[in-house]
């Protein structure tokens, strides 16, 4: 879109502008290798889609290793900042999905360290924990389950999961990167990060089973408990 | 299979990622241990929540102040990039 076409558009919400806008533009720059020539090419509109493909997604990720707005929002500007400038040097071996949430990641564990650089590393090589709420949840009603209570649970597990399994978690469940693909964002081997995915699923569950076990105790008339493993 | 096999195993069966054998073997296993058939259903239902709860966006009062920052940033770099940024 040139200049005089955004000013026409000013008569409308921004809002509206933007969503019309990101959308023309994604439908002409939905192809990678093209994405990438309009980004070197310093092409407003190859910007505007690089931002609507991939902004979201990055700051999902920092939201998910910083665990606040403000932090995410510097992570993802710092990313932005970091893939602009070296994207004249970006070989495409990579997706570049794979390329930017490697910086992401990178940027946001250095604004984590900031916070809190005594946090240390779980034990990845101990034994696996056995899991211990053993009540079945999965049948609770659907209402019950997406609720804002249920939600806050969920935040809050996802919060508590030490950092790196944390990471290993948001790459593989929330944004369904491959294994493979996982591995290099993160920068270990692909054992390694199904390891952490496995360590972190077991926490998670075991986590979020100990309220929502409470809730299947409370609602049955005999009272469901815990069996032994 | 014991219990702790398939507690070791249950990523793989998760993510599909088993081979057919052993997947009978789980299948038997579960047909008579409630507890692990308890863990692989809470855990299958825990992980559609879960991805739908990490659904975040950015937060759309800052969503536009956002883009016009980093499109600023964007138009405003240097023609060929000389950088030394490590990515």
């Amino acid at each position: 879109m040139n200049g005089a076409g955004i000013g026409a558009a000013r008569r409308f919400p921004d809002i509206i502008v933007r969503a019309i806008w990101y959308r023309t533009c994604v439908h002409c720059m939905n192809d990678e290798s093209a994405l990438i020539a309009g980004l070197r090419q310093r092409d407003p509109q190859a910007f505007a889609t690089f931002f609507e493909q991939y902004a979201d997604r990055i700051y999902r990720l920092a939201y998910g290793i910083v665990g606040n707005e403000a932090d995410a929002e510097e992570a993802l500007q710092s990313t932005f900042i970091s893939a602009l400038e070296a994207i004249d040097r970006f070989e495409q071996h990579a997706r570049l999905g794979t390329w930017l949430y490697r910086i992401a990641y990178n940027h946001a564990l250095m604004i984590l360290r900031r916070r809190r650089p005594e946090e240390s590393l779980p034990d990845e090589d101990g034994p696996l924990p056995v899991p211990s709420a053993l009540t079945d949840w999965s049948t609770l009603p659907e209402d019950r389950l997406l609720s804002s209570e249920a939600q806050e649970i969920l935040r809050n597990a996802i919060a508590e999961l030490p950092t790196t399994l944390r990471a290993a978690f948001i790459c593989r469940d929330i944004e369904g990167f491959s294994t493979a693909e996982c591995a290099q964002i993160i920068g270990v081997s692909e054992g390694a990060l199904k390891v952490r995915l496995h360590r972190a699923r077991l926490a998670l569950r075991e986590r979020v089973s100990e309220y929502f076990g409470e809730w299947v105790a409370s609602s049955s008339p005999r009272g469901d408990r815990d069996h032994d493993m | 299979m014991t219990c702790e096999e398939l507690i070791a195993h249950l990523s793989s069966y998760l993510d599909h990622e088993m081979d057919a054998a052993l997947v009978a073997e789980v299948q038997e296993h579960i047909a008579h241990c409630r507890n692990c058939r308890v863990v692989l259903d809470t855990s299958q239902r825990l992980m559609v929540l879960l991805h739908d709860e990490g659904r975040r966006i950015i937060p759309m009062r800052e969503r536009s102040a956002l883009f016009d920052r980093l499109q600023q940033a964007f138009l405003n770099r240097s023609p060929a990039s000389d950088s030394n940024t490590t990515v």
